[in-house]
């Protein structure tokens, strides 16, 4: 994983966006950038560089965001980080670079509540079709039992 | 031209003994699409793990998978470890890495069974699930559990090896090599084997590529990933493996690139005992892990298993996301089915060595 170039790479084709690093344990790179510009760059790292493997895509409700991160792998970890509104969860989708994300988003989807804009096929994959209520890994989920406790 | 019919497959079904749903289109007797249903055994685990200590979860994500249970462990216990910047002794990154390899031999023996199970081979089924029974032995004998050993803890392992144990290992290692490579030999030079698997599910590798795809189905269509080498966890920077490679990218490539796998495993084993370090077998973890994120890797039986951990600072995960390699195999699935005959539809199912427990979570 050549870190230096990926940056240098994501910054031509992204002039405009502010691209933040961090480094975290077993070798993984994170880069953050905005949601916009999400699309562009898994373009640039498909098309100029070694990447081709997505490992998956991780979707959290966290600090008030729904956070999604891009997991790559090529001979070391490369997520890309981006931050979504709660009340307006929306992004481009991947699928048409990688058919491989096609699970991750409709995963993502339904668990967080997310809307990939262009998605081929979103239908739920895991909850039941009738599943009524909040996305399950949002906050204001809560667990059944937590429901009777409170109430 | 001839009418659709739309079979449904599953939830309930004879081919696999797990659930999940196909609606399968047929011409005749050649598949024209398919659609895939998930989810009959979501426990929702992701969600779950947060209400758990770390020590508690760690006994949860054991039991997200029925087969390969102790890799699931490793993952998040090496990304708990790196969150907590603990360093775990050789012994315990050695009996670590020992049974994620008997590990290997036990899901490759299951997985040539099923196939066999599959294609009415019934032979192989018994002769592989026999052997099979020597590596859950060995498992039994290092940590008293056949399936869920419970061998890992945050900072180590709580398995070790003795003397006796040692000599009594190796005689069952050198053993069950000895017929792994009599069944290899089998499987082969089977004709009927070879009529049932060759050029069915073929994948390219450019169609691997496209869908991400992992393991032992990826390095059986020439792509050569293999975590092991590549990333270096646990005891594998001091192992050399040796990675099984095939290029027809069809299910009878599959099958001897898992079969050539296990003797690999079994060599690694005898090689991990021998040069076993002294000393310790883990260390003492702190129950509260310092707020941060971590991604851990490591290659299960069926490929890349990912553990994405982020930690509040508290007692419990803030959030545990797990990608299981069966998920990027599903996704070729219905590709793989374009075209084949209803006969080989449970000949393709197979080939990828499914775990919906393992994808559902």
């Amino acid at each position: 994983m050549n870190l230096p170039r990926i940056l240098e790479l994501l910054q031509e084709v992204l002039p405009a966006a502010r691209l933040e690093v961090q480094t975290v344990p077993i070798d993984e790179h994170f880069i953050s950038l905005p949601p916009d510009n999400l699309h562009a760059a898994v373009r640039a790292l498909l098309e100029r560089s070694d990447i081709y493997h997505l490992s998956t895509i991780t979707g959290q409700d966290v600090d008030g965001q729904i956070e999604l991160l891009y997991h790559f792998w090529e001979g070391g970890g490369l997520t890309l980080r981006t931050s979504l509104p709660r009340d307006r969860a929306r992004i481009e989708t991947i699928t048409d670079l990688i058919p491989g994300a096609s699970f991750y988003e409709r995963e993502i989807a339904e668990m967080l509540g997310v809307t990939f804009l262009g998605h081929p096929n979103p239908q739920p994959l895991f909850l039941p079709e009738d599943w009524k209520g909040d996305p399950p890994l949002r906050r204001e989920f809560s667990l059944p039992e937590e429901r009777q406790e409170g109430e | 031209m001839s009418t659709r019919i739309t079979i449904p497959i599953g939830p309930q079904h004879p081919l696999l003994k797990e659930p999940l749903s196909f609606m399968i289109t047929v011409e005749g007797e050649r598949v024209v699409d398919s659609a895939l249903r998930l989810g009959y055994v979501h426990r929702g685990i992701e969600r779950l793990c947060q209400t758990k200590t770390y020590v508690q979860n760690l006994h949860l994500f054991e039991r997200v998978c029925g087969i390969c249970s102790h890799v699931h462990t490793t993952v998040y216990c090496q990304g708990v470890e790196a969150l907590l910047g603990l360093e775990v002794p050789p012994r315990g990154l050695y009996l670590r890495t020992l049974l994620c390899e008997l590990e290997r031999v036990h899901s490759h023996l299951l997985w040539l069974g099923i196939l066999g199970e599959n294609i009415g081979f019934q032979t192989i089924f018994m002769y592989a699930w026999r052997d099979r029974e020597i590596a859950l032995d060995i498992m039994e004998e290092l940590s008293g559990g056949r399936v869920t050993h419970a061998g890992n803890v945050i900072g180590g392992v709580r398995i070790d090896v003795g003397d006796a144990q040692f000599s009594s290992i190796v005689s069952q290692l050198n053993d069950l090599e000895q017929r792994v490579e009599k069944l290899l030999d089998v499987i082969q030079h089977e004709r009927t084997l070879r009529a049932r698997t060759q050029g069915i599910g073929y994948l390219s590798p450019e169609e691997i590529r496209r869908y991400c795809v992992v393991g032992p189905v990826a390095r059986a269509s020439g792509v050569d990933v293999d975590l092991r080498r590549d990333c270096k966890y646990a005891a594998y920077g001091r192992l050399h493996v040796n990675v099984a490679l095939a290029h027809e990218g069809d299910v009878w490539a599959r099958t001897m690139v898992r079969a050539r796998e296990a003797i690999e495993s079994l060599r690694l084993c005898r090689q991990l005992l021998v040069g076993l370090p002294e000393g310790p077998t883990h260390v003492r973890a702190p129950r509260r892990v310092p707020p941060g994120e971590v991604v851990s890797r490591a290659e299960a039986p069926r490929g890349e298993l990912l553990y994405y951990i982020r930690s509040d600072g508290s007692d419990k995960p803030a959030r545990v996301k797990i990608r299981t390699p069966t998920l990027t195999s599903l996704i070729t699935v219905h590709d793989q089915l374009e075209g084949v005959e209803m006969a080989d539809v449970s000949v393709v199912l197979s080939g990828i060595d499914l775990c919906i427990a393992c994808v559902d979570r």
